[in-house]
């Protein structure tokens, strides 16, 4: 489905970052793991197209991202990707519910394949193991695992074919990590949908089906 | 996307909402001051019409038309009817009507004059003075009442009134010999006629028959109306005149010739050039102020772009949300531009509706200083551009934040 060629980044301080080739099928759950700095989310900005490639190529489904404006781009990430980040995922003046329904908010393909919002992000919040009361209240009232619950929600809404996450446990503690990565898997559709997982932590490896390490791709 | 924008306003509403009362005040003041100058103007300019020039005492023409038309202002000096009835023989002349002023009835000023006063004196759009009650006086103890004299005193035909000698109640000495009784009341015309006591002149003569220099020395109860000769009560001076010429085209020579009247100093006074010589006076004063207010609204159009830009840096999250959820530059920009259209928009029908009510007690004092009650529109043509003027400006200073924003690298915020 998604497939990078060649991926090298040049910051405008002088860094050069030589990225590893990325190669992933939909079903598949990847986990990109390094230090920090080493330059995990330009890699996750480019395959979002919200970075403009320098050097090589990134296809998606016979895409080519070079040929497309960042228009098309924009186009592109609402239809076919949902993000996570690391942190501060959510608009603090939005009911969660409205947060998790930004995810089809830009999208008409989304949008489309969500028969009813209401009743698709009760399915969504249940299954993260969230309680349905917490879909009224304000988002600084919630603990950030289940903000981050709540960012899953909106990057799942509308079966978007690639999620990428940013570090989305770098915040909660080694239990709520666990907890966390099984209800993520659990509600993300292993038939239609591929995960893009940065964490530089290695031991949440056994959740995903293969890993690249960038601390090996230097060494 | 407006309810996302209401929204994301909605979470910043104190400094939005001083941003927009700011601008809101300062439309306001431009709009006050541009109705209230339009209003005394069209209250002024409505009060006499029909009148094609002012005869009276040499002085300045301004003081001249304040005092017989508006009450006013210093009392001018008087002429002798004998001039009067001089230029009354003229070819030229259509009418004359003589006024005597000096006296009042509780506050309200009292116009010796003639019967043929309602007939020839109109206002407005040469609108003629038509009776809500009763008939023009006809005889020296009659006197008819403009509406708010009536109103307020709760007055109709057949009430006896007392005339006070000079304009205040408690410094005047009445004429409490006398009394004249109400025959009409005119319909109420939005001019200083509605605060008018009409009298007629030779009344008016008979109630200073015995006064002299301003001291009573004999009462009219010692006189016997009867044994009075017929022309005693004609008389002497009078304030001034009104006349209509009988074209208006003999205008300049008329008021030249009567300039060079050589027995008495008296000039002849067009009401409409003296008044536009206090607009211009006016006008000055009113420039100065709504160059001010321009300022003012600029003022807050700064203040509000600056505020837009200041709470970009805030406002980080929220776009980098938008954006990674494939909202596109344009969509925050359009944002950022409609933001303030908000706040311009919600300005405007503030201050509509605060103009309104200043307007409204403008009137209100407009009425009691001047005796004019101008009529005020809702929104004036004029005002729609003022309007269109300041939303333009907001939205076009609001494209240098949108311009900001929609630069803004996505990676530069995701990361």
């Amino acid at each position: 489905m998604l497939q990078t060629l060649g991926l090298e980044y040049h910051y405008q301080h002088g860094k050069k970052i030589v990225f590893p080739e990325i190669e992933i099928e939909r079903g598949q759950r990847l986990l990109i793991s390094g230090f920090s700095g080493c330059g995990k989310t330009t890699l996750l900005s480019l395959i979002a197209g919200a970075l403009r490639l320098q050097t090589g190529e990134i296809k998606f489904d016979h895409h080519d991202y070079s040929s497309m404006s960042s228009l098309v781009l924009d186009k592109f990430r609402a239809d076919h990707i949902g993000y996570i980040f690391q942190t501060l995922n959510l608009i603090p003046f939005l009911s969660v519910s409205e947060n998790i329904a930004l995810g089809v908010r830009f999208s008409q393909s989304r949008k489309s394949r969500v028969a009813s919002l209401n009743q698709e992000i009760d399915r969504l919040v249940a299954s993260l193991g969230l309680e349905k009361e917490v879909l009224s209240a304000p988002v600084n009232r919630l603990s950030v695992g289940q903000q981050q619950r709540v960012a899953v929600a909106r990057a799942v809404l509308g079966k978007p074919d690639l999620i990428l996450a940013d570090e989305p446990t770098s915040a909660l503690d080694s239990d709520t990590t666990k907890k966390f990565l099984n209800e993520v898997m659990e509600t993300f559709d292993s038939t239609k949908q591929a995960i893009i997982m940065v964490s530089h932590d290695a031991s949440i490896a056994p959740y995903f089906d293969s890993v690249i390490d960038f601390n090996k791709h230097y060494a | 996307m407006l309810s996302l924008l209401l929204k994301s306003m909605r979470s910043r509403i104190i400094p939005t909402s001083l941003v927009t009362i700011s601008l809101m005040a300062s439309m306001v003041l431009l709009l006050s001051i541009e109705r209230i100058q339009q209003g005394a103007e069209e209250g002024f300019n409505r009060s006499i019409s029909g009148v094609d020039a002012i005869i009276g005492p040499r002085s300045s023409s301004l003081e001249l038309v304040l005092y017989t038309v508006f009450h006013l202002g210093r009392p001018t000096n008087n002429i002798t009817t004998k001039t009067v009835n001089d230029v009354k023989l003229r070819s030229d002349i259509s009418w004359l009507v003589p006024i005597a002023l000096g006296d009042s009835h509780r506050g309200f000023r009292v116009v010796a004059t003639e019967p043929n006063y309602f007939q020839h004196i109109r206002y407005g759009n040469n609108q003629p003075l038509t009776f809500s009650k009763g008939v023009a006086f006809a005889e020296l103890s009659e006197a008819t009442l403009g509406s708010d004299v009536a109103e307020k005193l709760n007055y109709s035909v057949g009430s006896e009134i007392q005339i006070t000698h000079g304009s205040i109640e408690s410094i005047g000495s009445k004429h409490d010999d006398f009394s004249f009784k109400v025959t009409g009341v005119l319909n109420k015309t939005g001019t200083p006629i509605d605060q008018a006591i009409f009298l007629d002149l030779k009344g008016y003569e008979l109630l200073h028959l015995g006064w002299k220099s301003g001291k009573k020395v004999f009462s009219l109860d010692d006189v016997g109306l009867s044994s009075l000769p017929a022309d005693a009560l004609n008389p002497k001076t009078v304030t001034a005149a009104f006349v209509g010429l009988k074209s208006k085209l003999t205008l300049f020579n008329f008021s030249k010739n009567i300039r060079e009247y050589p027995k008495e100093a008296i000039s002849a006074v067009i009401p409409g050039i003296a008044l536009s010589e206090l607009w211009s006076i006016v006008g000055l004063v009113d420039k100065g102020f709504r160059l001010l207010s321009w300022i003012i609204i600029a003022i807050s159009i700064i203040a509000m772009v600056t505020l837009i830009i200041a709470s970009l840096d805030n406002r980080k999250q929220e776009m980098t949300i938008y954006r990674a959820n494939g909202a596109s530059p344009k969509f925050l920009a359009a944002m950022v531009v409609y933001e303030s259209l908000v706040i311009g928009l919600v300005a405007i029908i503030g201050a509509i509706i605060l103009v309104t009510i200043v307007t409204y007690f403008a009137t209100t004092q407009l009425n009691l200083a001047l005796g004019v009650s101008p009529s005020f529109k809702w929104i004036s043509l004029n005002e729609v551009k003022v309007f269109s003027i300041i939303l333009l400006a907001g939205v076009l200073s609001s494209l240098i934040p949108a311009a900001m924003v929609f630069r803004k690298n996505l990676h530069q915020t995701l990361s």
